[in-house]
């Protein structure tokens, strides 16, 4: 699917603006998950701002497009994107972790646009699997079904139990994408729990795998578009997106110290200049925490 | 109360009550994990073909998929035995189906100590207790045909989660037809003076019997029924153990935090008076038939006898 340039550079820019509002919320928040907000904010970039068919007016629009956000540690970066969306003011995201505020993890019931809560990995693939089983039911043909999973979450069984059942019953409205960050908590996937090989474990419980960089927009773009419109019908599709856990900031890229860190206010500030930088953005409004 | 010997058995009666609500709410779901000729939802499977799910041996993804299905607008009901409901997909019902306050209605079958001869992996004796902790759940644990028909289909007309457990075995009769159940209100089977005998479930009928037999000996035991374990009625309670002074709490299932520690926090926060629990004390439910068994565990008619004098001589002269 070709991009105009111009969509490309819309597109770079909320994942700028991923990025930087989830440090900030971070930092503020003095609590949450830098590494894997950051390995995704691509992935929701392309989803929330040229995919999915969601309206923040009406967030309840039955046909709408439902987005399952299993790996919901990283909900910086879904705050982030829901806000830039219109689904609730930028401001609301500062109050992240404060009592009263955003959750640390996701709560369905608190926070407008979110489709599921989150926060006990392994879970969510399953909430995905049986909405794309509830829509196909209700003959909603046009709504797809997206979910988010980790790869460090793919060592739970649910994961795989929710894997076979898709398998199935054939969910072609079903499109998992596995951020492919390679980091878990505590340590490098393959030394914790050896996931591979991914593409053939997913093949052989029925579904069709891509491979891609999850950080290419072009790239990525096409993956989403071909699982809606070009793949052959009758199976989910799992897109492996290649991550860099922290993306965006070498300090942090594939540095499990930065899975669940938070940096002081200074620390932020010299983070925040060095991600506009990389973005060639103006020195001056790099931060809504200096202001 | 009648004999149940032509009774059917409360499994059967689960299944033909769901399939009976299923013919007029299109919106029911019924997931299975492999146990629907035991939970005996045959007869949803062969009406409802396109509206029964199966997932095979999978309570947790079993569970999930109630979550989402509830969340696009249907009324799943993810059918298992009560231990695995409590031990296998527990974190899956809890944040999964009650944190979002999903539209899930979980039966757990084979509750309790009669559960064919299968041993601890499938006697639940922790659901009640793992449950009632859960925030944004109800509970039910029904005592008799008619409780259960009216549990089930209150169940599915109340929004949000619910939990209702019933045996596998028949039940004798205790109400008519038409009865019918709401959340937090008891029922008072008997009045007394003497001593409360506060019950949930197969136990009420029991209870019944050790009132019978304490009356034989001149001691007049009021009989409540407590369908609704949570939210638990704790006016009726109070105003029992107000009358009588004493009581002595039933169930079939662990009384480490299940039906008999709920009446015991309303009491002791309230009116404190001299208590014991019949249930299972603290150990695992073994394999053996079901009479076995409740002799075993202490939960005879005769047996709450007992606990119910001990609690009558424990009282202020």
């Amino acid at each position: 699917m070709q991009l105009s340039d111009e969509k490309i550079k819309e597109l770079e820019e909320m994942a700028y603006q991923i990025r930087r509002l989830s440090l900030e919320m971070i930092t503020c928040g003095k609590w949450g998950h830098p590494g894997g907000s950051f390995s995704v904010a691509e992935i929701l970039s392309v989803l929330y701002f040229h995919f999915l068919r969601v309206n923040p007016k009406i967030p309840d629009w039955p046909e709408r497009d439902r987005f399952v956000y299993s790996k919901a540690h990283a909900s910086p970066a879904l705050y982030a994107t829901l806000a830039l969306k219109g689904f609730f003011p930028i401001e609301d995201l500062y109050t992240y972790c404060q009592f009263g505020g955003l959750d640390g993890h996701t709560d369905m019931k608190r926070t407008k646009g979110l489709e599921t809560s989150g926060g006990s990995l392994g879970m969510g693939l399953s909430i995905g699997v049986s909405m794309a089983l509830g829509l196909r039911k209700k003959e909603l043909t046009q709504t797809r079904v997206y979910c988010l999973i980790g790869d460090g979450e793919s060592t739970a069984g649910n994961i795989w139990e929710a894997t076979m059942s898709a398998g199935h019953y054939h969910l072609d409205n079903l499109t998992t994408i596995l951020d492919y960050n390679r980091l878990m908590a505590k340590g490098y996937i393959w030394e914790e729990m050896g996931i591979e090989p991914l593409r053939e474990k997913w093949v052989a419980f029925n579904w069709d795998v891509t491979e891609v960089d999850g950080h290419d927009i072009p790239s990525f773009t096409d993956a989403i578009y071909n699982a809606k419109w070009v793949m052959p019908r009758g199976r989910p599709i799992l897109i492996i997106a290649k991550t860099v856990k922290g993306k965006g900031l070498e300090e942090i890229e594939f540095n499990p110290k930065w899975h669940a860190d938070h940096p002081n206010p200074e620390k932020a500030d010299q983070m925040l200049r060095l991600l506009a930088q990389r973005y060639g953005k103006p020195e001056k409004g790099y931060s809504r925490l200096n202001q | 109360m009648t004999e149940h010997k032509n009774n059917f058995q409360m499994r059967d009666i689960m299944g033909l009550e769901i399939t009976e609500l299923a013919v007029n709410h299109p919106d029911v779901l019924l997931i299975d994990a492999d146990l629907h000729t035991s939970t005996r939802m045959t007869p949803f499977k062969e009406r409802f073909p396109d509206r029964f799910i199966q997932v095979g041996i999978a309570e947790q993804n079993q569970f999930g998929i109630a979550a989402g299905l509830a969340s696009v607008g249907f009324a799943p009901f993810p059918v298992t035995f009560a231990c695995f409901v409590a031990r296998k997909a527990i974190d899956q019902f809890a944040f999964s189906i009650c944190f979002p306050q999903l539209n899930v209605k979980v039966p757990g079958t084979y509750a309790g100590v009669p559960t064919s001869q299968s041993g601890p992996s499938h006697n639940s004796f922790e659901d009640l207790v793992f449950m009632r902790a859960i925030p944004n759940l109800k509970i039910a644990d029904p005592g008799d045909p008619a409780d259960l028909r009216a549990v089930i289909r209150t169940a599915y007309e109340t929004p949000g989660p619910t939990y209702f457990r019933s045996i596998r075995s028949a039940l004798p009769d205790i109400f008519p037809a038409d009865h019918t159940f709401e959340w937090g209100k008891g029922v008072k089977l008997r009045e007394g003076s003497d001593v409360t005998l506060f019950a949930t479930g197969m136990m009420t009928s029991r209870c019944i019997k050790a009132a019978d037999l304490l009356l034989k000996d001149g001691i007049y035991a009021e009989v409540v029924h407590l369908a609704s374990v949570k939210p638990i009625d704790k006016t009726l309670i109070v105003e029992s153990a107000q009358r009588t002074g004493c009581a002595v709490t039933s169930e079939n299932g662990s009384v480490l935090g299940g039906f008999g520690s709920a009446v015991a926090e309303v009491l002791a926060e309230h009116y404190p008076i001299p208590l014991k629990r019949i249930g299972v004390q603290d150990m695992w439910i073994q394999a053996g038939l079901e009479e076995d068994l409740l002799i075993y565990y202490r939960m005879q008619p005769k047996d709450i006898t007992m606990a119910a004098r001990a609690v009558l001589s424990m009282k202020k002269k």
